[in-house]
């Protein structure tokens, strides 16, 4: 049994954790930003950190992982963010495992949890579709229970890294008759089952992440319900609140911004006024944001959740992120137009893609339009019709 | 207060501002402070001395409460909820930051009469225009003899108590003057939170024996302190401004129905709501963020600056849609939104404003990461 994590200082803690990264990070991953590890990739960052001891930190201890506390959780993502790391998206332990450790079954767990942590088996999400996007209890895909299995009909959309993936949790509609959140239940499906075929969607960075999903009477064992039948709405928003921290981090702001400065000295903007003034707001964004999250992240750990404030960070954290990469591209003066905005000024990330991954941020996890819906409701009550 | 949260003396501090400031500060007091021949309410000022807010930084020794600078950002917060025009952040945090670190009988003389809300002292410091951080001064001192002119002088009225800051030789020195002296020409200029700020020229001014304050190092020091101080707390005034308007404002919302429905149910409304609030809390951490660098000693730096700048641009983004969401009745005098606007457009440009901040934010952190390469 290794030594408990918890045990160490702060210091100490996040100098064996960078010690780590430094030794163990491999070197071609370390592009910010645009670089997400994905299949192959993705599953040998999991059996690294598990073998490492690293893997899972917000997992309690009884189910293989680190039982981390929130501080320490936080001071790991800042050191990737200092070592350039890679994005990894991680479906399986940041989204699945909290719904089974609350809702799951002991068999659930048995089965599904151990390769998770291990990196045997990458998970994909099933929550949007064609017409349920931010209004996600519309969704239609549904699933009969026929003797001891459901047959699911329908299309899912935006899942991402499906193609990767070895297993799906999905929400069903599982009753039309009442209203439509209580009618949903969570369901997981191998990706392999028959029927279940999986086309990837050009998006605007050139990548095929985000998948189309079409079920066409896929048959899964009962026993693969998670939680009570029609129950799925509320087992859905089991989401460990820790993840919705990690959300308004400014990380991918800082990175970009990093560029950004380098771009502005490479063009010889640094004395320029106009310049200064966008690049200070855009700075001045930044540090006040990280200062936000700390210090929610600490009311957190002392166990003030803010709820209104959770959600608007990750309104700002994205909105900030689409202004860096805008102001990236005005930098860029003409190379913006370029296909492949490559070596301007002697950056070596690809300026356009910086800009184009930056888009779906505020788009997806609730676009920022829908955030702004709930948080006025806590702020300033219900909106009469 | 969500994330927010005060040890046991700020809130003894913020509840204790609440029920004082409830009764004597806000709209009310604003518009009487405006219309008064000085700028400044004696009666209110010996009140706050005996709540121990006037000597709040000032050591006991010289009658003050020593409750030190997170109790008086508390207050500040809170005086900036009620646009309490009285010279707090000016007398109690800059002026007093000054005099308590001197041990003269001149300035203990100032720092009693300040302790208990007896008279108000100001710092002249500042001699051009978006002075950012304390500079070299081109007032000097002579002998006894005072020659310069300093500019924005905050909390003038004639009863204040005036210190000045020059250069003698090489040193920094700080001297008290008496204002009535021959030689000083005073220009007063109404400011638009209803106090007066004024230019004065020093010609030739006899600071008398006992004048010097403070000499070289220890001058220097307690003047980049006294100004980084009062920057923090005037970030957490304006904040604590912009807070109450937002709530102002949706209270306001609430009540005025047009087209059938209430303003508070217009979503374009209710977003541009909820983005100001988010503006709001930004505010409120990044003068707290400030507040711990300035507690670990750094009077200058990206926290610092950050902080004034996004607080004075909250105040005024607040204040813009607080007039708005109010529509007509918000332009006219008789609706209380206006004082807000004209107290945050004197707080929001007083010892920088939010774009000055915003560039020497900016120049700060260059300066740590060509140092860090």
């Amino acid at each position: 049994m290794p030594e408990d994590l918890n045990l160490l200082s702060n210091d100490e803690f996040r100098g064996r954790w960078r010690a780590w990264l430094e030794a163990n990070y491999p070197e071609e991953w370390r592009i910010p930003i645009v670089f997400r590890l994905m299949g192959d990739d993705e599953r040998r960052w999991h059996r690294m950190t598990y073998q490492a001891g690293w893997r899972a930190p917000a997992w309690p201890k009884e189910y293989g992982g680190l039982g981390l506390s929130l501080e320490k959780q936080l001071i790991m993502h800042q050191e990737m963010e200092r070592h350039k790391c890679a994005r990894v998206l991680d479906s399986g332990a940041l989204l699945l495992a909290p719904v089974l450790m609350k809702y799951g079954t002991q068999e659930q767990r048995d089965r599904y949890l151990k390769p998770i942590l291990r990196g045997d088996e990458l998970w994909c999400q099933g929550y949007s579709e064609p017409n349920s996007g931010s209004d996600l209890a519309s969704l239609r895909t549904t699933a009969v229970p026929e003797g001891d299995e459901f047959v699911i009909n329908g299309q899912k959309i935006w899942t991402t890294l499906a193609a990767q993936a070895d297993r799906i949790f999905v929400l069903v509609r599982t009753n039309k008759d009442v209203k439509k959140q209580a009618g949903i239940s969570f369901v997981l499906a191998d990706m392999d089952t028959p029927g279940l075929t999986v086309r990837p969607i050009m998006n605007l960075a050139d990548e095929d992440e985000l998948c189309e999903i079409f079920f066409e009477n896929v048959r899964i064992p009962a026993e693969n319900l998670v939680g009570e039948l029609n129950q799925g709405w509320t087992v859905a928003k089991a989401l460990l609140g820790d993840e919705r921290i990690a959300n308004g981090a400014p990380t991918l702001s800082r990175q970009a911004f990093e560029v950004l400065e380098q771009l502005v000295r490479g063009v010889g903007l640094l004395d320029d006024l106009g310049e200064t003034d966008r690049v200070a707001q855009l700075y001045c964004d930044i540090e006040d944001l990280a200062a936000l999250h700390s210090q929610v992240a600490d009311a957190a750990i002392r166990g003030e959740i803010d709820n209104a404030v959770l959600g608007l960070m990750k309104v700002l954290a994205t909105d900030l992120f689409q202004r860096v990469s805008d102001e990236l591209l005005r930098v860029a003066g003409e190379d913006a137009g370029l296909r492949k905005p490559v070596g301007v000024a002697g950056v070596e990330l690809d300026l356009r893609k910086i800009y184009m991954i930056a888009r779906p941020s505020t788009i997806y996890a609730g676009a920022n339009e829908v955030q702004r819906n709930i948080v006025a409701t806590m702020l300033m009550g219900p909106a009469a019709k | 207060m969500g994330w927010r949260v005060d040890d046991e003396l700020q809130q003894m501090l913020r509840d204790s501002a609440v029920h004082f400031l409830g009764a004597a500060g806000g709209p009310d007091h604003f518009r009487k402070v405006r219309a008064s021949d000085s700028g400044f309410d004696p009666v209110v000022w010996a009140q706050m001395g005996e709540l121990g807010w006037t000597g709040i930084l000032l050591p006991e020794a010289a009658g003050g409460s020593e409750m030190g600078l997170e109790g008086a950002l508390t207050l500040a917060e809170e005086l900036g909820r009620a646009i309490m025009p009285e010279p707090f952040i000016a007398s109690a945090v800059v002026a007093a930051t000054v005099l308590g670190a001197s041990e003269t009988q001149a300035a203990l003389t100032l720092s009693r009469a300040l302790a208990v809300g007896e008279r108000s002292v100001t710092l002249a410091w500042q001699e051009q225009r978006g002075t950012i951080g304390v500079p070299a001064f081109q007032t000097r001192l002579d002998g006894r003899k005072l020659t310069g002119a300093k500019r924005y002088v905050p909390a003038w009225h004639a009863d204040t108590g005036v210190l000045v800051a020059a250069t003698d030789g090489t040193e920094t020195v700080v001297v008290v003057v008496d204002p009535a002296s021959p030689g000083v020409v005073l220009r007063p200029a109404r400011l638009s939170d209803g106090s007066f700020g004024a230019d004065i020229d020093f010609n030739g001014v006899d600071v008398g024996e006992s004048g010097i304050i403070l000499r070289g190092q220890a001058a220097d020091q307690a003047l980049d302190l006294a100004i980084a101080r009062g920057t923090v707390a005037l970030s957490a005034q304006l904040e604590g401004l912009a807070g109450a308007l937002w709530h102002m404002t949706l209270d306001y919302m609430r009540q005025r129905s047009q087209f059938g429905s209430n303003l508070s149910d217009f979503q374009a409304l209710r977003h541009r709501m909820v983005d100001l609030y988010s503006e709001v809390e930004l505010a409120g951490a990044s003068w707290r963020r400030a507040s711990k660098h300035l507690a670990d000693g750094a009077t200058s730096g990206i926290a610092l600056h950050a902080a004034k700048a996004r607080c004075s641009q909250v105040a005024q983004d607040m204040g813009k849609w607080a007039i708005q969401y109010h529509g007509a009745f918000g332009y006219t005098d008789e609706a209380d939104v206006g004082l807000y606007v004209h107290a945050a457009l004197r707080w929001s440009s007083w010892l920088g404003n939010a774009a000055s901040h915003r560039r020497e934010a900016l120049v700060a952190h260059r300066r740590e990461r060509d140092f860090d390469a």
